[in-house]
């Protein structure tokens, strides 16, 4: 069940009014939610959501145990235990294949040849979100930044509730949990914000996202061979406003969903392409998985605490495991390995250059914004052949196939959104706050039918669901 | 009731009129023990049972604040001012009114969305009847020109996406 769907839509409605019907029954409400996230949940496959049962108790239990224990070697080893079960679940249902793979052609390289016990494991969608939800749940009692759930139900709806179960934001529990504890407000500026974020999402999502995918991007990226420079710089520019449009989208109506509901979400998104290095990016983009690999991998790894090499190889490390947990695949190893390293180089050169003048600001935009076209190229490729023939394939002069002025004009216009006043959807949720409700839900409508109206039949999943 | 409308001579006043208006208007209040105050009267003797409270008339008050504030002062207590609960609700009933405006608009201006959507989904009692519904929808709203402003969007995009680059062949069909 996609989001910009009629079924959701009808669901949500029914989950909507239900859930403000029990606003004097918070744990009843509590439990509804739940029942609705393991009913969405259900919709891809509802065998997984006995393991999404399984995942809360295990980091619920865990993170019990640490709360009431009081040595700290024993809570150490509670930790330890519940991130291990954790990555084991992960990695089982997600770099199982993967690594098989790679130990039977090291083998074979070793002339040692066996038959590898390659098995085709469903990979459960979402499951990349809800494991590090946990992760950073179990450790976030270790280390005291938050109080263990006062119930298991609230640990399962932190984990399975619907607005961010499938493709995040990253939401943990210092954030969600109190929030659990009485049944939320609900202010107009909320619902206004929720509203237009809604709206704003499945615009970016239907309209520019869906149309650079169908008519651009994946024409060029499956056969990079049969176009010439100006497709190809296209499709990757194409690609970069596609893939912000899809996952921003996705976090946006995720946000409001959750506004609708009474539930603040973090901030997943803020203007990515505008940063002047590869630093300010990853505080721009997907900035709940970036803030996560800065908590629990990062600075758990020293950080920059140690000096300007130990920081250069944490910094790579992280970037490395970052990349892993997009796929299990060496195309996005080496995209994180990309982003490692021109952080690193940043750091060298911030190191030396001390004191004095940097890049002009207009110039580091360009350049980061190349550098990560050219890391999305990485991204999107099927293999390292395609990746290669797509870079060949900018060298190559031939006429223009599939760029058209349309689709031009929604390139730039995704870049050229970047330098939107920021929070520009805040800023007109508190203008249109005051609004009769007839005047709001019409503006809302007339938002809705103008996508209806633009979007192409169907809609393809989020990009961000393979995670 | 008009106030300017003659009354019937029979008819028991509203309001008693004499000297000691039982309803002074706000600020005529005249404190007991003031050297202005009337002398105390022996208690009056209890009011007979009439329906002069049904036949009250604000308008017939000889104040001059906002009439239906002295109504509300006498007959109905004013609300007191909303406290936190009052407030969210008022702000859930305005999201619940918002979004149900939003659905109306929808169902007529967009009835073709649930149509198309009803022929997409697997045959069966409640998609058939929900396809069969759209479909008398649809064809009634339409016969109104309410499907046209979405077509009319429809068409100029289609007609801004099929632009082409001077001298570009025909775009391939989409994957």
């Amino acid at each position: 069940m996609l989001f910009p769907t009629l079924a959701f839509g009808i669901f949500f409605l029914f989950v909507y009014f239900t859930a403000w019907s029990l606003d004097r029954e918070n744990g009843r409400r509590k439990i509804f939610l739940l029942l609705a996230s393991w009913f969405f949940y259900a919709q891809w496959d509802w065998r997984f959501v006995g393991l999404l049962i399984a995942s809360a108790i295990l980091n619920w239990g865990v993170a019990a145990l640490i709360a009431s224990s009081d040595s700290p070697g024993r809570r150490k080893w509670l930790v330890a235990l519940g991130v291990t079960i954790n990555l084991i679940i992960l990695g089982v249902f997600k770099y199982y294949g993967f690594f098989v793979e790679q130990a039977v052609a090291l083998l074979n390289q070793f002339g040692w040849e066996r038959d590898a016990p390659l098995l085709q494991i469903v990979l459960p969608v979402g499951i990349s979100f809800f494991t590090f939800q946990g992760i950073s749940y179990v450790v976030d009692v270790h280390r005291g930044k938050t109080p263990p759930a006062r119930s298991l139900v609230d640990v399962m709806l932190l984990m399975s509730f619907f607005p961010h179960l499938v493709a995040g934001p990253i939401v943990r529990a210092s954030d969600l949990l109190p929030q659990f504890d009485r049944v939320p407000r609900l202010t107009r500026e909320m619902a206004a914000h929720g509203l237009l974020l809604i709206a704003w999402g499945l615009f970016k999502k239907t309209v520019i996202a869906s149309e650079l995918a169908v008519r651009l991007v994946d024409p060029v990226f499956f056969d990079p061979s049969a176009y010439g420079a100006l497709d190809i710089a296209a499709a990757t520019y194409g690609y970069a406003v596609q893939i912000y449009c899809d996952f921003s989208a996705y976090s946006d109506m995720a946000i409001g969903l959750a506004a609708l509901l009474g539930y603040s979400f973090p901030r997943n998104f803020d203007q990515p392409y505008r940063a002047g290095s590869m630093q300010q990016f990853w505080r721009r983009w997907h900035i709940s998985l970036s803030s996560w690999l800065r908590d629990y991998l990062y600075v758990p790894l020293g950080g920059g605490r140690k000096g300007l090499v130990s920081s250069c190889i944490n910094i790579m490390i992280t970037m490395l495991l970052g990349g892993l947990w997009h796929g299990a695949a060496w195309t996005f190893i080496a995209w994180g390995a990309l982003h490692g390293a021109v952080q690193a180089v940043e750091r060298v050169w911030r190191h030396f250059r001390e004191g004095k003048a940097g890049l002009p600001h207009w110039l580091g935009v360009i350049v980061t914004f190349h550098i990560v076209c050219l890391g999305w190229i990485l991204f999107r490729a099927e293999s390292f052949d395609l990746a290669m023939q797509m870079l060949e394939g900018l060298t190559r002069m031939a006429p223009v196939m599939v760029l058209t002025p349309f689709l031009l004009a929604l390139i730039v216009g995704g870049i050229a959104m970047h330098w939107l006043p920021p929070r520009a959807v805040e800023g007109l949720a508190v203008r249109v706050r005051e609004a009769p409700a007839i005047t709001m839900g019409v503006l809302v409508g007339i938002m809705i039918l103008l996508v209806e109206a633009m979007r192409p039949e169907g809609v393809a999943p989020f990009i961000y669901f393979q995670f | 009731m008009d106030p300017n409308e003659p009354k019937d001579p029979d008819e028991p006043a509203p309001f008693p009129t004499g000297e000691h208006d039982p309803f002074p208007p706000r600020g005529q209040e005249l404190a007991p023990g003031s050297p202005s105050a009337p002398h105390p009267e022996p208690d009056p003797a209890p009011d007979e049972r009439n329906d002069w409270i049904q036949s009250a008339d604000a308008h017939d008050l000889p104040t001059r604040e906002p009439r239906l504030k002295i109504l509300g002062r006498y007959a109905f207590p004013p609300e007191p001012p909303l406290d936190e609960e009052g407030e969210a609700a008022r702000d859930r009933r305005w999201t619940s009114r918002t979004i149900v405006f939003a659905g109306l608009f929808l169902l007529v201006f967009n009835s073709v969305s649930i149509q198309s959507w009803a022929r997409q989904q697997e045959p069966g009692w409640v998609t058939t009847t929900v396809q069969q519904l759209a479909d008398v929808w649809t064809g009634q709203i339409s016969q109104l020109g309410a499907d046209q402003p979405r077509q009319g969007v429809r068409d100029a995009y289609e007609t801004a996406r099929d632009q082409r680059f001077r001298g570009q062949p025909d775009a391939p069909p989409p994957t």
